[in-house]
């Protein structure tokens, strides 16, 4: 697998695009879900009701990989999701959600040779203002036995 | 002098500790080190400055870098922009060799960390590729060292006439000074480092219980 030409075809290439609408009781599940207490997150009625920031991660591109990415052999697991926010996302402010493959690296570990492949979707109110990031983190390992 | 010679941060793609919380942790829970080195994977942080950092908190804060060879992983010490050109940190597939040779031209220190875990450390891959040169340090005591492998590198270490440091290999906050390395005299940046390694007085310590 030859990371080096995979990033030079595919890295920092928008893949997708999506338009999110932003619920209130959508963002009061996901607080109470998340253990939050804050009554900014969750009371619909609070002057400066929002979001919690990892909402941003809750968010799903219309594909998982750009399209032409070759396969790579292995086992595919979540490898974690980190979001980074610049404004407070609110109810009621659609979101534009456009994705790219934001990196390509190997490492080995106890359970062997690994590929990450991180996506980040970065999102963007209607005013073309970037609100948020939110990294998705992908790892491929090598089957076990080899 | 102690320090925790093997920590990685939020820099490392698999850190999740911040340097700042590192050092609340250390002074709030009274750790018995006096420092740490950051050895980020696969690379050398070359833009972070933790001086203000270090001195708030009175500790030594220093930068070093853990890289991928066909041996396993290996911390270096004394990274220089020319040893950061002398081969790509962030290449998994490294030559141990290459590695010792480099740092060797460039008054580094390279110490195989973690030798008796699978896949990753020394002892998995000196029956293949034989008992390596150059090599005068290798970590005995690793912070997150499984069943025996502590145990495997002390071994290891011992047949070969290796000398052992400790290292936490604290990727959250409260594991760091997990183990460490007591040095005879103070140390205050990297060339003492380097300096206190090569003069080979030092002591691998473990506080894990």
């Amino acid at each position: 697998m030859d990371i080096e030409a995979l990033k030079e075809e595919f890295l920092h290439k928008d893949f997708d695009e999506q338009t999110f609408e932003i619920d209130a009781d959508d963002v009061v599940n996901f607080a109470l879900a998340c253990g939050e207490v804050a009554p900014r997150y969750t009371d619909p009625g609070h002057p400066d009701f929002q979001a919690p920031p990892t909402f941003a991660s809750s968010f799903q591109a219309g594909r998982r990989m750009p399209e032409g990415f070759p396969k790579i052999p292995g086992l595919g697991m979540d490898a974690g999701k980190a979001a980074s926010l610049k404004y407070p996302i609110r109810p009621g402010v659609p979101l534009v959600g456009r994705t790219h493959l934001h990196d390509i690296y190997l490492k080995t570990g106890r359970s062997g040779p690994m590929t990450f492949l991180v996506m980040r979707m970065e999102l963007y109110d209607p005013d073309g203002v970037q609100v948020a990031t939110a990294d998705t983190s992908v790892v491929i390992r090598e089957r076990p036995g080899k | 002098m102690i320090l925790d010679l093997h920590t990685h941060s939020i820099k490392s793609d698999d850190g999740r500790a911040k340097v700042p919380n590192y050092c609340q942790w250390i002074r709030a829970r009274e750790i018995p080190i006096d420092g740490f080195v950051l050895t980020e994977h696969r690379q050398f942080d070359a833009e972070s400055d933790y001086s203000s950092l270090a001195a708030k908190f009175d500790l030594c804060i220093l930068k070093a870098s853990e890289v991928e060879t066909e041996y396993g992983h290996v911390l270096v010490f004394g990274v220089t922009d020319a040893l950061l050109s002398a081969f790509d940190f962030g290449d998994i597939h490294l030559p141990l060799k290459r590695v010792v040779e480099a740092c060797a031209a460039h008054g580094a220190v390279p110490v195989p960390c973690h030798p008796g875990r699978k896949r990753v450390g020394m002892q998995a891959h000196v029956g293949e590729f034989g008992v390596p040169e150059g090599i005068r340090i290798v970590e005995i005591y690793n912070g997150g060292s499984r069943d025996q492998e502590d145990q495997i590198a002390q071994t290891m270490a011992n047949e070969l006439g290796y000398l052992g440091i400790g290292g936490s290999d604290a990727h959250i906050v409260s594991h760091i000074g997990r183990c460490a390395t007591r040095f005879p005299g103070p140390i205050g940046n990297t060339a003492e480092l380097v300096e206190a390694l090569r003069a080979e007085d030092f002591e691998a310590l473990t506080f894990r219980t």
